[in-house]
């Protein structure tokens, strides 16, 4: 059974269709590197997983549950699916710690001892042992970033969504980030990762995917799909994004 | 003309008690107006159409009436209207309550929609209710937004309490006027008053200062 799978979904904005009867189904340990052209609906898609946006047709299962099941099924979803957003979007009243914390607690019902724990544990992995204390004010972008996806990791998701990690950070802060994913991806995490970093694509990747106009045009290997682009729109988006 | 002190100094304990109704009707009038305003905010920030609709006409009524007019009513036309019989000090800190609730309302309203979408999207994603995303993410931030107008409303509340004047509640202004009543001594007696609302105020003020600058405003 695939961990998310998208039957016929169809998603509008007004009259704008933004997802056209998509279907995709993605397996545990996939790394899906999903790319295409600004406005092809790639956000949304990512947010269609985790119920962030609600579908106007077809079905979406994930982890079992449909989004369209009860608000109750849906927090269920929320929990197994972890998000890592472009701005970061840390709780800024609160330190690296107590934002990392802040899940296990509140979420999964960890007293809050053992959910600091659980923060550290988190906040070291992603590199960030010596500034659990520092509120995101007083971090770097991609430290704020490592932060994010401790947050989102402590939660204990089977899935992740990254929508754009790194396009708020400045280059040079990028491979920190880059590097906290690719760790991940090979310890098995399923993961979903809206980028244009073909060099993460083609490295990490398992499996890539193009959007354009709402539908899903190429899907494939990332290595064939980079190097030996057949699809002339998606070599064209190539050309830009290189 | 020369000021006497003595005069001053023989109206102090009637002021003084009128100053403690002052700060009384005050207080239990801001408390009542904090979780009115906060509920009838969080409705018009977060309720449905009719949540909305109650709200705002609520919001609407009150800022379009005077405070005066709206203990009046409370005092005077209640008891014909429904039968319920207030005392003055009941309908005084009524008044305050449905008054700065109102005006709070719009403060909370405000607040909490001023705080970035990311967070509640961030707290929604986690996998918790939205009332706890209010409740622990969005309304922390809120909360220190709230505090530099929240403390205008609250020196505007004060003030407010000597329009009471016109129920005879026995609090600071009405002690000011019997006392002038008697000694007919004007300066004496509102420089004496105006002193005690200034240190209410700025004690107020005070309060405010050290809460904001204990807390880091994001
Ligand atoms: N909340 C919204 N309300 C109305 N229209 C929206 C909303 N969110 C997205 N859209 C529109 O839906 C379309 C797809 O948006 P989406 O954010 O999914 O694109 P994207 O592929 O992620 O683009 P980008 O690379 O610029 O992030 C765009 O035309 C966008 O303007
Ligand atoms: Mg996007």
């Amino acid at each position: 059974m695939s961990i998310v799978e998208f039957r016929k979904v169809t998603k509008r904005f007004g009259q704008l269709l933004v997802l056209d009867e998509v279907d995709l189904a993605i397996e545990e340990k996939e790394v899906v590197v999903l790319i295409g052209p600004s406005g092809s609906g790639k956000s949304t898609l990512l947010r269609c997983i985790n119920a962030l946006e609600t579908i106007n047709g077809g079905d979406l299962i994930v982890d079992r549950i449909s989004v369209r099941e009860s608000r109750q099924k849906v927090r269920l979803i929320r929990q197994e699916a972890g998000m890592v957003f472009q701005q970061f979007n840390l709780f800024p009243q609160m330190t690296a710690l107590e934002n990392v914390a802040f899940g296990p607690h509140r979420v999964r019902g960890l007293s809050r001892l053992e959910a600091r724990e659980q923060a550290l544990v988190m906040l070291a992995k992603v590199g960030l042992g010596d500034r659990v204390h520092h509120y995101p004010s007083e971090l770097s972008g991609g430290q704020q970033q490592r932060v994010a996806i401790a947050r989102a990791l402590a939660v204990k998701p089977k899935l992740m969504l990254f929508d754009e990690p790194t396009s708020a950070l400045d280059p040079e802060l990028r491979h920190e980030v880059l590097r906290v994913m690719q760790a991940l991806a090979e310890e098995g995490m399923t993961m979903i990762v809206v980028t244009h970093e073909m060099a993460f694509a083609r490295k990490v990747g398992t499996r890539l995917i193009f959007m354009e106009g709402g539908k899903i045009a190429v899907d494939g290997q990332p290595k064939n799909l980079l190097d030996n682009p057949q699809n002339p729109r998606l070599k064209e988006f190539l050309q830009h994004v290189a | 003309m020369d000021f006497e002190w003595s005069v001053v100094v023989d109206a102090l304990p009637a002021l003084f008690k009128g100053a403690q109704l002052t700060v009384l009707i005050t207080l239990a009038g801001l408390v009542g107006g904090l979780v009115v305003g906060t509920v009838a905010g969080l409705m018009r920030a977060y309720g449905g159409a009719l949540m909305n609709t109650i709200a705002f006409a609520y919001v609407e009524l009150i800022r379009g009436t005077p405070i005066v007019v709206q203990v009046m009513f409370i005092y005077f036309a209640l008891p014909t209207l429904a039968d319920i019989r207030v005392n003055p000090m009941t309908a005084a800190i009524t008044a305050i309550i449905v008054n700065a609730g109102a005006y709070i309302a719009e403060i909370v309203r405000g607040a909490f929609l001023s705080v970035h979408q990311g967070l509640r999207e961030a707290g929604l994603a986690l996998g918790l209710p939205t009332w706890k995303v209010l409740l622990y993410i969005i309304g922390p931030v809120a909360f220190r937004r709230m505090i530099p107008p929240l403390g205008n409303q609250f020196i505007v509340s004060l003030k407010d309490t000597s329009l009471f004047i016109v129920i005879g509640v026995g609090e600071l202004t009405r002690q000011g006027q019997e006392i002038m009543a008697a000694n007919f001594r004007a300066v004496e007696v509102w420089s004496a008053v105006a002193i005690f609302y200034l240190i209410m105020t700025g004690t107020l003020t005070l309060i405010l200062r050290i809460t904001e600058k204990r807390m880091r405003i994001l």
